[in-house]
């Protein structure tokens, strides 16, 4: 039981998508201009997660390592289908709102990447565990900054009003360039808090990125490129 | 044998002579040279002007200690950098901001645009503009000087060329324009005086004579092909160069010494994209003045304009090769 709250409970907050492992951050940026858009999507994300971890982690002894990633993506991809096909059923205004986003999950870096890192590894019990906790926090994730940027930008929060007549609209928050921005000063949020928490453990900062340069192809500003 | 009290020889590392040249006398020639568009500004739009100057200076001052505070930095702000980011911001501001609008303003160009890349001299873009760009994008209406100055009987140069075509602005002066009979920013119409600025500034070396250049070679090239191709519907290039915040741009915004490359080439073309890039913005853009945003845009293009550099005299190696790639990745 308690390795099964464990894999739970570290997509909650040590390993947290798009803060902590900054993974899947296309909806993150995309459909997070009010808080309702961000919770529908974190929804579908942990539906088609959950289940994606469920069949791979089912299926890992019978998929060929050469071919994993193809068949991989071919589970994720009937699932987002399915999603697709139930959020025009029941919940229509929201499909519009996300639009292109929902087919897109098929090729959100999380659903493979747990699939790929744990789901094709461990038993089927952990790896929905696993699905669930990434999903919640990435739910959670996308709300949250979803409601700050509803906050600032509309003056509302779950399309409730929240600020007074005085307010005017920062609508900065709700364009493209809010969003890079907000991400940005939240993942320097988490960083801060990381390392204050690891001050108080006796442990020294990390002032760097953690791995090497040669390991790592994501650095733009690598001299040759 | 004993040590005397005062050393006889100081040793120290090199080097030894120092040119005299501070931030703090860089920042204080700035500010100076900016003084006589100030003045000018308040001249034009009364006291409004002086407000808004006054209170974004106080704000990016202060926004820069407690920043200053909360990343445990040294307090650096009196080396007046923060000083010159807050009027070079307000003199991109109407003189009607509202009181919200240049304290958000001026705070995010300090925060956003400073602060959060690692403070003076660490920022890859430059710091008035981006807290300009985010109060365009949010409060486009507020910042529409032509729509909150109604009461002003000035012409809007820039917004009548966008919204009426090139037969409303036939009627404007090119001298009207030079001495800032014109609405936009407080301080960036301020034409003659700035160009008094500027020149003092490039007298003492502050700005490299580069990218003023590149900048306004850029724009009356751009503007005299437009031309060539229909003078009918698009303006001359005296018009381009004297209306809206060119000028400053030219000599305030673009020479911003971080988020501008080094070198005579880099310059030049970086100037020139500039230039160019204000044009391309103003014809076809929805914002009636493309200055701030050219130059946002080219602040992108310098680490790129900086691999432009010379063979080191007698060097096997040229900056691109192998080796020194490798090199400058270990240590990173």
């Amino acid at each position: 039981m308690s390795r099964l709250w464990k894999e739970f409970s570290k997509g909650l907050w040590k390993d947290l998508p798009p803060f902590k492992l900054v993974l899947g951050l296309c909806p993150v940026l995309a459909v997070t201009k009010t808080a309702d858009n961000g919770f529908g999507m974190g929804l579908a994300v942990i539906f088609v997660l959950a289940l994606s971890n469920m069949l791979v982690s089912m299926l890992r002894k019978l998929i060929p390592a050469k071919v994993r990633i193809a068949c991989f993506i071919v589970v994720a991809a009937s699932l987002v289908v399915c999603v697709e096909l139930l959020m025009q059923t029941y919940a229509y205004p929201l499909y519009l709102q996300l639009g292109i986003f929902v087919p897109l999950i098929v090729v959100n870096c999380i659903i493979l990447g747990r699939a790929e890192a744990f789901a094709s590894k461990n038993p089927v019990h952990l790896a929905v565990a696993d699905g669930l906790g990434m999903g919640v926090g990435f739910t959670l994730s996308l709300t949250f900054l979803g409601s700050i940027r509803e906050l600032f930008g509309y003056g509302t929060w779950f399309g409730m009003q929240v600020m007074g007549d005085w307010f005017q609209p920062f609508t900065f928050m709700i364009e493209a360039p809010g969003a890079f921005v907000c991400l940005g000063l939240i993942l320097a949020g988490m960083n801060t808090l990381t390392n204050w928490q690891r001050k108080n453990k006796g442990l020294e900062a990390i002032t760097g990125p953690v791995h090497d340069c040669k390991s790592c192809g994501m650095c733009a500003t690598k001299p040759g490129m | 044998m004993n040590k005397p009290l005062e050393p006889i020889l100081t040793v120290s590392v090199p080097p030894h002579v120092h040119c005299g040249r501070t931030i703090k006398g860089y920042m204080i020639e700035t500010i100076a040279a900016l003084m006589p568009a100030a003045l000018m500004a308040t001249y034009m739009f009364g006291m409004g002007a002086l407000r808004v100057m006054a209170l974004s200076c106080a704000v990016a001052v202060t926004t820069e200690a407690i920043c200053n505070k909360i990343m445990g930095r040294k307090q650096s702000i009196d080396d007046f950098s923060g000083l010159l980011t807050g009027l070079l911001f307000s003199f991109l501001l109407p003189a009607s901001a509202p009181w919200w609008l240049v304290t958000v303003g001026a705070a995010s160009s300090i925060i956003l645009g400073k602060m959060i890349f690692g403070g003076l001299g660490a920022s890859p873009l430059c710091a008035p503009v981006v807290g300009w760009a985010v109060c365009r994008i949010s409060w486009g209406t507020v910042m529409d000087t032509n729509a909150t100055m109604l009461s002003s009987n000035l012409p809007a140069p820039l917004q009548q060329l966008k919204y009426f075509g090139l037969d409303s602005i036939q009627s404007i002066q090119s001298s009207t324009l030079l001495i800032g009979e014109q609405l936009g920013g407080l301080g960036e119409v301020q034409v003659i005086a700035l160009l008094l600025g500027g020149a003092f500034l490039l007298i003492r070396r502050h700005v490299r004579w580069e990218i003023p250049t590149g900048f306004i070679a850029g724009i009356l090239i751009t503007t005299w092909i437009y031309q060539l191709i229909d003078p009918t519907t698009y303006a001359p290039p005296m018009f381009h160069l004297l209306a809206g915040g060119t000028i400053f741009g030219a000599f305030f915004l673009a020479t911003d010494s971080a988020s501008s490359p080094i070198g005579l080439i880099p310059c030049l073309l970086f100037g020139l994209i500039a230039g160019t890039m204000v044009i391309i913005i103003r014809v076809y853009g929805i914002y009636p003045d493309g200055v701030p945003f050219a130059i946002l845009l080219t602040n992108l293009f310098t680490p790129l304009l900086d691999r432009i550099r010379p063979k080191p005299f007698g060097g096997p190696f040229s900056y691109s090769s192998k080796d020194e790639e490798g090199a400058t990745c270990e240590k990173c």
